[in-house]
């Protein structure tokens, strides 16, 4: 039973952890203070160092599962940290899509309006 | 008389624009034309404008499906009756616009394209663009019902029904196969007359080999998808 002799997470490692956690709530914090990260997108990274944080203090429920699936407690903590951010960067794409779209509309908008002042313009001009 | 806009979708393409500019009028006299520049980064504007030509200048290049589109939006909001769609690098006959139009007046479809199969043409294209365009056609002709041969051409005339449609949803890159899908899941009936096409009298072409694999992955891929979409209308007079 190889699995079951880390039945708790190494000191070391709940330490590393809460560190990164903390690290990233510090960076985000920063990053909204200069208002360089909207709000929504802020929300999400508090949220995951939030839960990273919950994870090194409270390791049971990733040594738990690791147990259940006879899993490394590591290999649970990547496999978690790996689909959250596949789903992130899904959310990301879904994003940058609407942003082209919207910039798409704009450019398109921008370019009818300026002809039509330029054409405005010009009969303004040979009018005079 | 109806109002017909001739819409030039027109990207670095100095060396050519002049003279098809100057065929237009000589061909179509009657006819408005607007060159839409596509954020060029050479002088396509300035000879444009030089030549007494409408210019809509994109501020960024948006690619063919945008900047057509843009032609669209203008000829929909300006209350044209039929716009044409044709290439500014001396590919597309001009001088066979007036037979688009003619075709489309006639009121039996919404769409009228210029296809270099149906008949005698001496247009050879290259093997990719040939491999890849049969696919496609096969493909488009699978979900319309055929009827279409030459899917790709950029040589159209449209009606202000398929303008309400096209000035709302037209595809970015490659927009002229998947733009038969949108009008047919949209009930618009298009057809398809010969036309001699011609070679490049300049400029790159935009389609290489490398990316006819993308090319046809991307097309076909949105034309399953827009079999279950909805496509609504541009509100106002059609």
């Amino acid at each position: 039973m190889p699995f079951l002799e880390q039945v708790n997470l190494q000191f070391a490692h709940r330490v590393g952890i809460l560190g990164l956690s903390v690290l990233l709530m510090l960076v985000v914090l920063e990053l909204m203070r200069r208002g360089w990260l909207k709000e929504k997108y802020a929300l999400v990274w508090l949220a995951t160092a939030g839960a990273s944080v919950l994870v090194g203090i409270f390791p049971h429920v990733i040594v738990a599962a690791a147990n259940t699936f006879h899993f490394q407690y590591l290999t649970v903590l990547f496999t978690v940290y790996f689909f959250f951010t596949l789903g992130l960067i899904m959310s990301f794409t879904v994003a940058i899509s609407r942003l082209a779209e919207r910039n798409r509309e704009l450019t398109q908008e921008l370019a009818l309006l300026a002809h039509s002042v330029d054409k405005l313009e010009r009969r303004l001009e040979s009018g005079s | 008389m109806p109002r017909v806009l001739i819409i030039i979708p027109a990207y670095n393409e100095q060396e050519t624009i002049a003279a098809v500019l100057a065929s237009l009028r000589e061909h179509a006299p009657d006819y408005d034309v607007v060159v839409i520049d596509d954020g060029s980064r050479d002088n396509t504007q300035s000879i444009a404008r030089g030549a007494g030509a409408e210019v809509i200048r994109l501020p960024v290049n948006l690619g063919i499906g945008g900047a057509v589109q843009t032609g669209f939006k203008y000829a929909w909001r300006d209350g044209y009756d039929v716009a044409v769609q044709c290439d500014a690098d001396g590919q597309h006959p001009v001088a066979q616009i007036p037979e688009l139009v003619e075709r489309l007046l006639r009121g039996d479809a919404d769409l009228v394209i210029g296809s270099r199969y149906v008949a005698n043409t001496t247009y050879i294209p290259s093997f990719f663009r040939r491999l890849g365009k049969s696919i496609l056609s096969r493909v488009v002709d699978f979900f319309i019902g055929g009827g279409i041969t030459d899917t790709t051409s950029g040589f159209r005339a449209v009606n202000r029904r398929a303008l309400s449609v096209l000035a709302r949803h037209y595809p970015e890159d490659y927009p002229e196969a998947e733009a038969l899908v949108i009008l047919h899941r949209s009930g618009l009936k298009a057809i398809e007359i010969p036309v001699q096409m011609f070679s490049r009298q300049g400029g790159e072409s935009s389609i290489g080999a490398p990316h006819a694999v993308y090319y046809m992955a991307k097309v076909v891929l949105a034309i399953l998808i827009d079999m279950f979409r909805k496509f609504t209308r541009t509100p106002g007079d059609e």
